[in-house]
Formats: structure tokens, sequence, C-alpha cells
């Protein structure tokens, strides 16, 4: 008799620990932020942006989901009240590549229209620009 | 002689001055889907759209990787089993404001905005008829609608295991900023 508890207990005990693990999985994998990943594919963004001009459905093919580092010149920051955006885009191009941020993982107080710099993010495709979401600035 | 040339340009101008596109990039669309079991909302910021003041034509586009949950893996059912947003990257509306000629984009207030065209979700294209407010304020214009979508109208299915999770009718709402371009 006694076993049979004890066998019940362990089972339910072990489902329990089975059911926490897979509930931290699914609620973790939320948490996983872009900065700790290391990135797929590095490239310019006026590269980037041909690759989406060229051909649209290879590029997505290439590009989605994939956390993807670009370099680009500061063309116009805008907020609203929970996310940033930066706008990379050469002077000389008509489109760029959009770079969506939460406003929780960005100080831009030190980002200047016309620096340069990295984003990290990852890459949901192609509408007047390529974009970009879940940003993070690489150093 | 010169005066007529001057007329002409000047009317030209003002057809330009009319024809203004406005263009918004970050406008925010999201979603909610309520059941006594579970609420879902995603957000998209990162909404593209064109205002033609001349015309009325209003057109949005969004990308559906775009959309963001606070639980990844409810972003990787909808991207994956809903949205096959691999196969259907993008959603789009394309549609006219038909009461263009009560309101007035130069002058700040909130108008009434009938707006109807065709929505694209999942491949399927169905005609819509909404209500919306445009408003101004300090010459920014904003867009916003609510409306509901009935996912099964756009082939979406729904598997029985999480039908009591998923509301048969999202509502959708719409809230874009537009900058003159």
């Amino acid at each position: 008799m006694k076993k049979i508890i004890w066998f019940i207990l362990t089972f339910v005990l072990l489902g329990i620990i089975i059911g926490i693990f897979m509930w931290l999985y699914a609620f973790r994998k939320a948490d996983i932020s872009v900065a700790s990943k290391k990135a797929d594919i590095e490239i310019k963004a006026a590269d980037f942006l041909k690759n989406f001009t060229d051909n649209e459905e290879t590029a997505n093919k290439t590009y989605l989901d994939k956390v993807v580092l670009v370099s680009g010149i500061i063309d116009k920051i805008t907020e609203d009240s929970t996310s940033v955006s930066i706008y990379l885009k050469n002077p000389q191009d008509m489109a760029g590549v959009m770079c969506g941020f939460n406003k929780a993982a960005i100080d831009k107080s030190s980002l200047r229209v016309g620096d340069t710099v990295r984003i990290k993010g990852i890459c949901t495709g192609f509408l007047m620009d390529v974009v970009l979401n879940k940003c993070v600035i690489e150093k | 002689m010169k005066s007529k040339v001057l007329l002409l340009a000047f009317l030209a101008v003002v057809q330009l001055a009319n024809a203004q596109k406005y263009i918004a990039k970050t406008g925010h669309i999201w979603f909610y889907s309520h059941t006594p079991m579970e609420e879902i909302e995603a957000h998209n910021r990162q909404v593209v759209s064109i205002l033609d003041s001349s015309t009325g034509d209003i057109v949005f586009n969004l990308l559906n990787k775009s959309f963001e949950f606070k639980v990844a893996l409810m972003q990787e059912h909808f991207n994956e089993n809903y949205m096959e947003s691999t196969k259907f990257p993008k959603s789009t509306f394309k549609g006219k404001i038909t009461n263009l000629d009560k309101i007035d984009l130069k002058k700040d207030g909130t108008y009434i905005a009938e707006v109807t065209g065709d929505i694209t979700i999942h491949g399927v294209t169905k005609n819509i008829s909404t209500v919306g407010t445009i408003e101004i304020a300090n010459g920014v214009i904003t867009a916003k609608a609510k409306f509901k979508v009935i996912p099964k109208d756009y082939g979406i299915q729904i598997p029985q295991l999480v039908e009591n999770k998923i509301a048969k009718e999202m509502e959708v709402t719409v809230d874009i900023s537009y900058a003159v371009n």
C-alpha cells in the first residue's frame, strides 16, 4: 500500500517538475533578447536594401526571422509612448532600413542623425523599407 | 500673356499642394482577442500607410511578422500555424475615404471618416467598410479606426484544441500619425 502511495507521489512530483520546466521554457522564450544572440548575418544597410529591391522573394528566404547586424547612417529617429524607431538610410538612396526598438532597450541620448551605427535585430520583411524589430544597438 | 502664364503656374502649384501625400512608416495597428479563458493582444508598430489628400486614397501595409506578442510561443503559433507568414508575409488594406469633402486636413479638429476598401489577410481579399476618425492637431494628421476581423473569413483555421482560447472575432485597432511628404 505504502509503495503505491510513494509511486503516485513520485509520479505527481515528476509531473509538476516537468510542467514547471515546460512553462519556463515557453515564457523564457519571450525573454531571450536579441542582445544575447549572435548575429546570423552581418550586412551594410544599403546592400541589405538592395537585396530586397532586387528580389524580394529570395531576400525573404535569406533574411526572414534571422538576427541581422546591419550598419548604416541614421537618417531619422522617431518615438512613441513605448517604442523608438531608427531609420537607417544613405543620403542618396530612396529607401533604407527601419529598425524598431522597445523603449527600454535603447538609450538614444547619445545617438544623432548622421551617425554611423550598428544595429542588431530580427528581420520581419520588406514594405517601403527593410524592417527589423526587437532591435538593440551593437557597440 | 505673361499674366496668363503666371496664372497657369499658380494653378499648377495649387494643384500640387492639393495632391499632397501623407506617409507613415511607424504606424501602430494592434489586435485583441478575448475569451473567458485567455486574453491575447499583439502590436505592430511598423505599419506603412499612405494617405492621398486629393483623392482620399488610403493604403495600409504591414508585415505579419512585425506583430509582437507578450509570449513568444504565441507569436510563433500566430506566424506558423494561423497566418502562415512565410507564405503570406503581408497584410494590406487598399481603400478610400468616401466623405473626404467633409474633412479639412488643413484645419485642426476631429473628423469622422468613412472608409471602404479591400483588406487582404492570409491571401484572402474581402471588401470592408468602417467608420474611423481623422484627428488633426498642430498640422499632424492621425487616423484611427476600430473594426472586427473574423479569422475564419480569411481561411484561418483555429484547431478545436484552442478554440476556447482564441476569439471568433478579433478586434483590430488602427492608430497612425502621418508626416507630410
